[in-house]
């Protein structure tokens, strides 16, 4: 959490240098975007079905050319969920009751792909298709009662998103994003598999000097 | 710095707020929730095989290795909770002098763990307590030593159900039923019935026949 945090502070920074442009191709574009997630298959089933409204996104992305670019995406999202208390078998003719509660958080970095179709147009509204792939840091607790089991692993995550990115002004290099992804992480402990998700995003795109 | 610049370092300052959330499960407990009731039974045991019990007037207590024997307001309360739970099961409490079929034991546990803090982790020690708070704005923390050494106990309560019925013929006590609670609030007199009663609820299997 403290990388992360130093991590976000080092992009705050780095905003203060943030100039417009009006071509995308050799220019580095910064994107900061709030997250929220929406578990989905054996995660939202077995682990928590509770949408995660604790997010963020933070990626760097250089023009190859006016239609595509390339970088790097980093990420935290923090899921957490409570159920009532209940029974649990914890071992051989063993039983538990407890409060269960789970906790996971997860931070992608990868490897990331942006193609915005009509970049040429000169459209105001810029829809994009993105695609990235790397590793996730995933860090799980796992709590009866006040007593937690935990592990921290890193997954192999594909990532695909779309959205619309919409400039502040005309021919403004800078504007607001808003977005959605589908996040496949593999994922196997505690007899939990995959941490799939749905992720809407909003926040903001500039370039950097 | 334009407007468009600030806006965004507003934003991302949001962000970095935001990404501090991470809501601590700890936090989101109540004492009763931070409880945890475990039982566990021996599956060759028929529990309806045994009509009677009795219970030790005192409880164990068990700390790091050494033991004694208490009986304070809260032990009296378990004492008197699995006396209620037992009958309700169709137990009958018989003097330890009439052969009871059961012998139940109760365990105060206290673990103490010790450790070593290393003062140099202490980097935040300044977000914790601004300097500011004693009238020195602008300093940072010294600590002329690296390393102090901390303890931390743990108590738990067991109850212990003890096979005296068969004991001379197998030439041994066999542990039949094990209760255990941990967590937050054990040691008080007022959670004790209703820690008793979580354990007997989930012990369905604990029925004389009589």
């Amino acid at each position: 959490m403290k990388k992360i945090t130093i991590s976000f502070v080092c992009l705050l920074i780095l905003s203060a240098f943030a100039l417009n442009a009006d071509a995308q191709k050799g220019q580095l574009k910064l994107n900061l975007d709030y997250s929220s997630s929406l578990p989905l298959g054996n995660f939202k089933k077995d682990l928590i079905s509770n949408a995660s409204p604790r997010g963020v996104n933070g990626s760097f992305m250089y023009g190859i050319n006016n239609k595509w670019s390339a970088g790097l995406s980093l990420g935290y999202q923090d899921y957490y969920q409570k159920y009532p208390r209940d029974v649990y078998t914890t071992g051989d003719h063993e039983v538990t009751s407890a409060v269960l509660s789970n906790s996971i958080q997860t931070m992608p970095v990868l490897a990331k792909a942006m193609f915005t179709p009509l970049a040429d147009s000169k459209a105001f509204i810029q829809p994009y298709v993105s695609l990235g792939t790397g590793i996730s840091i995933v860090d799980f607790s796992q709590y009866l009662g006040e007593f937690s089991s935990t592990a921290t692993n890193a997954s192999f995550t594909v990532q695909g998103g779309a959205g619309i990115m919409v400039p502040f002004k005309k021919n403004s290099g800078a504007g607001f994003n808003l977005g959605a992804g589908y996040n496949y992480t593999a994922y196997n402990k505690f007899g939990y598999k995959n941490l799939n998700s749905l992720a809407f995003n909003a926040g903001i795109h500039f370039p950097l000097k | 710095m334009k407007t468009s610049h600030l806006f965004t370092a507003g934003l991302a300052g949001m962000l970095l707020f935001l990404a501090s959330c991470k809501k601590e499960p700890l936090n989101q407990l109540t004492q009763a929730e931070s409880r945890i009731y475990i039982s566990s039974y021996d599956s060759a045991a028929n529990f309806s095989s045994f009509k009677t019990y009795n219970i030790a007037d005192s409880v164990a207590v068990i700390r790091d290795g050494s033991s004694s024997k208490q009986l304070t307001a809260v032990d009296q309360a378990y004492i008197d909770a699995v006396n209620k739970y037992m009958q309700q099961k169709g137990y009958t409490l018989v003097g330890k002098d009439q052969s009871p079929d059961i012998g139940i034991n109760i365990n105060r546990i206290y673990n103490t763990t010790t450790g070593v803090i290393d003062y140099t982790d202490y980097l935040d020690y300044g977000t914790y307590w601004d300097p500011y708070y004693w009238g020195y704005a602008g300093y940072g923390y010294y600590v002329p030593y690296a390393y102090g050494v901390y303890q931390v106990s743990e108590g738990l309560l067991s109850i212990d159900m003890l096979d005296l019925k068969n004991a001379a013929t197998k030439g041994k006590i066999d542990l039949l039923w094990n209760g255990l609670i941990r967590g937050e609030g054990i040691f008080n007199a007022a959670n004790a019935d209703s820690g008793i009663q979580t354990l007997f609820s989930q012990s369905t299997y604990l029925k004389s026949a009589q």
